[in-house]
This record gives C-alpha cells, structure tokens and sequence, in this order.
C-alpha cells in the first residue's frame, strides 16, 4: 500500500474539486449544483485522509475529521433537498438564476 | 500491481465526476455520482481506512445519491431538453476552475521536492484502525467527544429542520 505517494492522493483531490467546483458555478438546476457539493466535500475527504497517511504516526484524527465532514454533508443533502422541493412547490421551478426573488 | 489498481480507480473517479458535470440528463448526472463515490470509497481503501470506506459506500451511494434521485423525479418536468443545462458564465467559470486546478498543482508539485513526511508506522492493520476509531470518536480525554455531540445535535436538528421546510403549508 505504501507504493502510492501520498502527493498523488493530493492530485486526485485536487482535479476532484476542480471539476466540483466548475459544476457548481455552470449549471442551473438546483440539484446538479448539491451533486458538485457532493464532489467537492469528497475531494476534501480524500484529502484528510491523505495527510493523516503522510503524518504516518496515527492518521485517527484524519479518520475522525472525516467522519465528522460525512456526518454534515448528510445532514446538508436532506436540508438542501428539503428546499429544492420546497421551491419547487412554490415556483414549479430549480433553476438556480431564475429564482431571484431576495434580489433588491 | 498496486499502483495499477490505484491509477484505474483514480481514473473513474475522475472520468466520472466529468460526467456528472457534463451530462445534460440529470438521472444520468445521479448514477455517475454513485460511480464516482465508489470509486472514492476505493481510494479510501488504498488510504488505509476501510471503515469509513465502508461508511463511504452506505452514505453517498446508499443515501444520498437516492436522495438526489428522488429530487430528480419529484421535480421531473424541469429537465426540459429545450432548457440549456448551463448558464451564461461557463467561460469564467472555466477559467476559475482552471486557475485554481493549476495554482493547487502547482503548489503540490513544489511540494514533492521537500523532504517525506514521518515515517509511516508499522503497517495499520484493519483491526486495530477499526478498534482505534471507535474511541477516538467519542472518549472525552481525545478532544473529539464534544465535537461528536455536537455534529449529532446539527445532525438532528438539520432533519428536523428538513421535515419542516419540506412539510406542506398547512394554511
């Protein structure tokens, strides 16, 4: 297990957020923007994990980060959810730019 | 052989996460998801924690992906095809993705020329990772514990906050 340098887990992470983020900023539907979320928030997992395996000595606090970071991204799917569907009951509408009603 | 492994999963994770970005079918966009956070739980593996890989395929493949999907069919008759997927500013969000993909591999490259971390400990073992973990979280001496009860208080609370946002207006 220990061929991999931990610097290639990093590159991972890093294209993973990447193209997270492109797809959080392009599209319109609301639920495809939660889907780059997800990417992005994984991206940050691998990323834990991978220090903690470079720090060698005990990579637990990486583990328990992560545990704590899926435990909100949990909680943040059902909420996000939650409003999308409530938009979508008021609008008939997830379109992310046409919904602007806060908008001055 | 390892390595091989590691670069093809590595590979479908990243092929996959382009897909879910890409695709103009949301229902497709979902399972690619679900690919990808397979994939993910397979890295999880080479990092050497199989329990949160594990919890890995349980969460994001069991639950949340079908949760994304039952948004997807609730509010079924946005993915108008005549609708663009995308909005005007993919160019600068091009640009923006890009420049940071190539500031953050840029530092790690530097990064590779500095010396290797601490040496790594004597190869972990699956049951002494899994019986470590278990502790860690929730033993008040480790300083976890209050960050543990708290992320299930924000756990509940975020449910019950879902049920209530999602709830019809009784009015």
């Amino acid at each position: 297990m220990n061929v991999i340098p931990v610097v290639h887990f990093l590159y991972l992470a890093a294209i993973l957020f990447s193209v997270g983020l492109v797809g959080v900023l392009t599209r319109k539907n609301a639920l495809s923007v939660l889907m780059g979320v997800e990417l992005m928030l994984n991206a940050v997992n691998i990323n834990f994990l991978a220090f903690g395996k470079y720090w060698g000595v005990s990579s637990l606090p990486g583990q328990v980060f992560v545990v704590f970071i899926i435990t909100i991204a949990a909680a943040e799917a059902a909420v996000a959810l939650a409003i999308v569907i409530s938009i979508y009951r008021q609008w008939r509408n997830v379109n992310v730019d046409e919904i602007h009603n806060l908008r001055g | 052989m390892t390595a091989i492994v590691f670069y093809a999963v590595a590979s479908i994770v990243v092929l996959s996460a382009l897909m879910v970005v890409t695709l103009k079918n949301l229902f497709h966009c979902a399972l690619f998801l679900a690919v990808a956070m397979f994939g993910i739980s397979g890295v999880f593996l080479f990092l050497g924690s199989e329990f949160l890989a594990a919890v890995q395929v349980l969460i994001y493949v069991g639950a949340v992906t079908i949760l994304v999907i039952f948004g997807i069919m609730l509010t079924r008759n946005v993915m108008d095809e005549k609708i663009p997927a995308r909005n005007s500013q993919v160019p600068l969000s091009l640009l923006v993705g890009a420049s940071f993909l190539f500031v953050v591999l840029f530092a790690l490259y530097q990064w590779v020329t500095l010396p290797p971390g601490p040496a790594p400990a004597a190869a972990p073992d699956l049951m002494n990772n899994l019986y470590a973990l278990g502790p860690a979280l929730i033993l008040p001496t480790n300083g976890f514990a209050f960050a543990f009860e708290f992320v299930s208080i924000l756990l509940l609370s975020a449910l019950v906050g879902a049920i209530v946002i999602a709830r019809k207006d009784p009015s």
